[in-house]
């Protein structure tokens, strides 16, 4: 019997307790549903059996649309937390009160409730009643009693959620020996790791009504896709690093892609994984086997005795422009921690606090990259409207992390400007934990420029800040003229309104270094299924060479878009005055974005701002996303 | 049972007690005048001409007609109102709708109304003047003055009491309950009848026997409704009344004295019953 769930959604006034789960469950299945409190798992569970009406979607038992089904008419056995044995009845009347529905001849049923007492292990106890038996024994009657008339689904609520550490443990070996047994498909939620790691087949991470990713323990464990389930399971390092050269840059490190690791585009953050028990501790930075990869040198801060292995925590300086996200840093910590399990020996303790050690990865794993990490900076003129409202569409398409800016002078009150920013939180985003809201204090420009560098964003979003039109800046705020020149990220200038995405226009010319531009343009256009145009003006008189360098280029162009899966045209004119050419085709073909290149800043000081970039943001009110070239 | 009841009472037992006399004593001085005194009153005064005196009393047929007609109205109301109060305890305990806050308080109204107020306002619904009673009147039916009248009287009366008792029991069975009920595959009406009703019992039978005593003892409403009439819809509190008044203070005095006597056992009863559900609870 296979359970089969489509988008299955569920609404409690206004909140989404269960956003579109889709999950297919095999014939004689255990699948444990594994959440904290609150994520929607019991909901789900309730849904399957018809206790809680479905907002949306549909739920199939053994290809029998049920999602409109009064629960009489499912079949499933429920067990309920707090197991509900009717009171009244002994042990036996209670088991046998399906059958007895069922109008199943009295001889019968009281042999198959023998049967499933014994099964249970609970015999000779039929006749006693619900208040003369332990918890143990009490939630055993509620399994028997939703076993007893055959369910073909199994569906368990926390069922060791009361009982204690040592019953529960002899109680989960039962339930798989019984799960095995009658080969019932089963689902059980539960929000203990252990317990799922024990009992499921496979599991199904739950957060927020969101079903996050669903696999084997093993593979949950040691492969998660999602940093929410890296960090979730288990005790996580996860640090973020950088794609370089078809390898991650961890700080100075430089650790190869892992075969079948999740394509990441080049300058992309990369999130690694290593769990603690990976984790080499040596006095000499020598390798002493080859397939361990020597990340940094540590302090140890903290050593914590957990039995047969002791957990030590390091402080680590040397990981530059390395952002950690397990274990969770501390407000105003400067330096990354990593959390290492060592054996603990009777001999005493080589990893006393102060010591220093090299620390290395025997294991590491990659996470599936996350949506564009977006920096939207917000103000109050009307372009920063507009940048925030695109920013939000753009995170929105991306599924992105999204953090929201704001920049106040030094005499400003912070919790204000915060909380003018908390206001602005879309009702409606679909990862609520994606959305950041940040508050500075400084001069706007070098602030924003350092929330960039400092936070790994991948683009960075901006108003045009024009307060007085200034023909100098191109019609821009001193701010923003100062972001475009200095980031070392891609930045979108929007100056009015856009209400959606759908048509990029990719300006390229052949001969320039890098290819970022047409790279990143597709990357959005990927992610927010936009159609690009990659447009390209030939210089006047070009020669035959010029023209077939030309031709390479752009077919190299839509082969990078097309391995992207977007949706591309080529668009060559000849022989156009330089901005107006591309204004006009903007104007003609009615482009959501423009998307021009711009050499990299050699230093922060220096300004790039060429003047064929400035005379297109000049020239239209379109956003322009301006690419530095990565040489 | 037995035991759990016994280590209750050496709970009891440790709890410290002040021996303090004096408020004890002034305690009973109120309790004495004001409770205790009357009762005796009519089991002196029904003891007074003797046993012969007592039972000759009772075995007038007017007497014997009004205990009579008034134990049948109150079993006939405690059944009624047994099913309406639990049906309606049901529905605004399980049902969830707009206007089940204001029926909740609505259901209960009967306890706060003054019972001639009731009578009043059955009079004037099915009277022969009243709003229906003007129609049903020329077609021949009249409740009013008749045992119907009273009946539908002491309904209206009691009706809060079998209510009261059975839907705190519902409201605190957890929802669970059912639901197990309801997966295992009983339809709503197996549910109520295997699951809830078994567990509503003790609440029933305290509901039943509130309404069957407050049913007997009940006066204002049942003055008002039933005309008073001797051998029809005298019952034993207006046959006291009437014999009271015409001086027959004997004849008064026995069937006072069976009705405090019926009331005194219906309660200890229930005391049990609540005692015990307590025991359960702990």
């Amino acid at each position: 019997m296979s359970i089969i769930l489509s988008e299955l959604t569920k609404r409690f006034g206004e909140n989404l307790v269960v956003n579109k789960v889709s999950l297919e469950i095999q014939n004689g299945e255990l699948f444990v549903l594994l959440g904290s409190s609150g994520s929607g798992k019991s909901t789900i569970l309730r849904m399957i059996a018809g206790l809680t009406e479905v907002d949306a979607g549909r739920i199939e038992l053994d290809g029998r649309d049920v999602t409109f089904l009064p629960p009489q008419t499912r079949g499933t056995g429920f067990v309920f937390q707090n197991y509900s044995i009717f009171r009244h009845m002994t042990v036996l009347e209670n088991i046998e009160f399906g059958l007895r529905i069922r109008k199943t001849p009295l001889e019968e049923r009281r042999q198959r409730s023998e049967e499933l007492l014994e099964l249970v292990g609970l015999s000779g106890l039929g006749s006693r009643f619900a208040d003369q038996i332990s918890g143990g024994q009490r939630q055993r009657v509620a399994l028997a009693r939703a076993l007893a008339y055959q369910p073909a689904v199994l569906l368990l609520d926390e069922p060791f959620g009361a009982l204690d550490v040592k019953i529960r443990a002899q109680l989960r070996e039962r339930l798989i020996d019984i799960q095995r047994q009658l080969n019932v498909t089963t689902i059980l939620v539960t929000h203990d790791q252990e317990e799922a790691f024990e009992l499921g087949d496979r599991i199904g991470v739950i957060e927020r009504g969101d079903l996050i990713e669903v696999g084997n323990p093993e593979e949950l464990y040691h492969r998660p896709k999602t940093e929410f389930v890296a960090t979730f399971i288990g005790n996580g390092n996860v640090l973020v690093g950088r794609a370089e050269g078809g390898q991650v840059k961890l700080g100075s490190t430089i650790l190869p892609f892992p075969k079948n690791a999740p394509f990441h585009d080049e300058g992309a953050p990369v999130r690694i994984l290593f769990r603690p028990e990976t984790v080499v501790l040596q006095d000499q930075p020598v390798l002493q086997k080859s397939d361990i990869h020597m990340l940094a040198q540590g302090l140890v801060i903290q050593r914590v005795f957990v039995g047969s292995q002791q957990r030590i925590r390091l402080e680590v300086d040397g990981l530059q422009g390395v952002r950690p996200i397990a274990p969770p840093p501390a407000y105003g910590q400067r330096m990354t921690h990593i959390v290492a399990l060592q054996q603990s020996l009777s001999s005493g303790d080589r990893f006393r606090t102060g010591e220093s050690f090299w620390i290395g990865v025997r294991d590491y794993h990659i996470l599936a990259p996350t949506g564009l990490k977006i920096l939207t900076c917000y103000d109050e003129s009307p372009g920063g409207e507009a940048a925030f409202e695109f920013g939000a569409r753009l995170a929105e398409a991306s599924r992105g992390p999204t953090t929201l800016l704001t920049v106040i002078e030094h005499n400003q009150a912070l919790a204000a400007a915060k909380e003018k920013l908390e206001l602005l939180r879309p009702k409606h985003y679909p990862h609520p934990s994606h959305f950041e809201t940040r508050v500075r204090q400084g001069a706007s420009a070098a602030e924003i420029l350092l929330e960039a560098q400092d936070g790994h964003y991948e683009v960075v979003v901006i108003g045009q800040r024009g307060r007085t039109v200034n023909p100098n800046l191109a019609g821009m705020g001193s701010t923003a003229w100062q972001v475009l020149n200095q980031a070392a990220v891609p930045v979108l200038i929007v100056q009015s309104p856009r209400p959606n995405i759908q048509r990029i226009l990719i300006c390229t010319a052949a001969g320039e270094p890098g290819k970022s531009d047409v790279r990143f343009g597709g990357r959005l256009a990927r992610t927010t299924g936009a159609q690009a145009t990659v447009f390209h003006i030939r210089r006047p008189r070009s020669t035959g060479a010029e023209k077939k360098r030309t031709d390479r280029h752009l077919r190299q162009a839509q082969s990078t878009l097309e391995s992207l899966k977007v949706n591309c045209e080529i668009k060559v004119i000849d022989e156009a005055p330089l901005p107006e050419g591309i204004l006009s085709e903007a104007e003609q073909g009615d482009y959501d974005l423009i998307v021009v290149g711009a050499p990299a800043p050699r230093s922060p000081q220096q300004f790039r701002w060429k003047d064929l970039d400035s005379q297109i943001v000049n020239g239209t009110t379109r956003p322009v996303l301006i690419v530095p070239m990565v040489e | 049972m037995n035991g759990t009841e016994n280590s209750i009472q050496k709970v009891n037992k440790k709890r410290p007690r002040s021996t303090g006399l004096v408020p004890l004593i002034l305690l009973l001085g109120v309790l004495f005048p004001l409770l205790l005194m009357p009762l005796i009153a009519i089991f002196i005064f029904a003891s007074r001409s003797g046993l012969d005196g007592f039972l000759s009393a009772l075995s007038q047929a007017d007497a014997q007609f009004a205990l009579r007609f008034s134990f049948i109205i109150a079993s006939v109301a405690a059944l009624i109102n047994g099913v309406l109060g639990t049906f309606t305890a049901y529905v605004l305990s399980k049902y969830r709708f707009r206007g089940n806050q204001a029926l909740s308080v609505i259901v209960n109204l009967p306890v706060a109304i003054p019972t001639v107020v009731v009578g009043t306002s059955l009079l004037l619904l099915w009277g022969p003047i009243g709003l229906l009673g003007k129609y049903l009147d020329p077609l021949g039916i009249q409740p009013m003055f008749t045992p119907v009248g009273v009946l539908l009287a002491h309904l209206f009366v009691t009706f809060p009491y079998m209510y009261g008792a059975v839907r705190p029991v519902l409201d605190e069975l957890e929802t669970t309950y059912e639901e197990a009920a309801y997966t295992i595959g009983a339809s709503r009406w197996q549910t109520f009848r295997f699951v809830l009703l078994p567990a509503l019992t003790g609440g029933l039978f305290s509901g039943s026997l509130l309404t069957f005593a407050h049913s007997l003892g009940e006066f204002g409403a049942t003055i008002m409704v039933s005309g008073n009439l001797r051998l029809r819809t005298q019952t034993a509190p207006l046959y006291i009344f009437a014999q009271f008044e015409a001086g027959n203070i004997e004849a008064a005095n026995a069937v006072a004295a069976v009705l405090a006597i019926t009331s005194f056992i219906l309660f200890f009863v229930l005391l049990r019953i609540t005692q015990r559900k307590t025991v359960q609870v702990t």
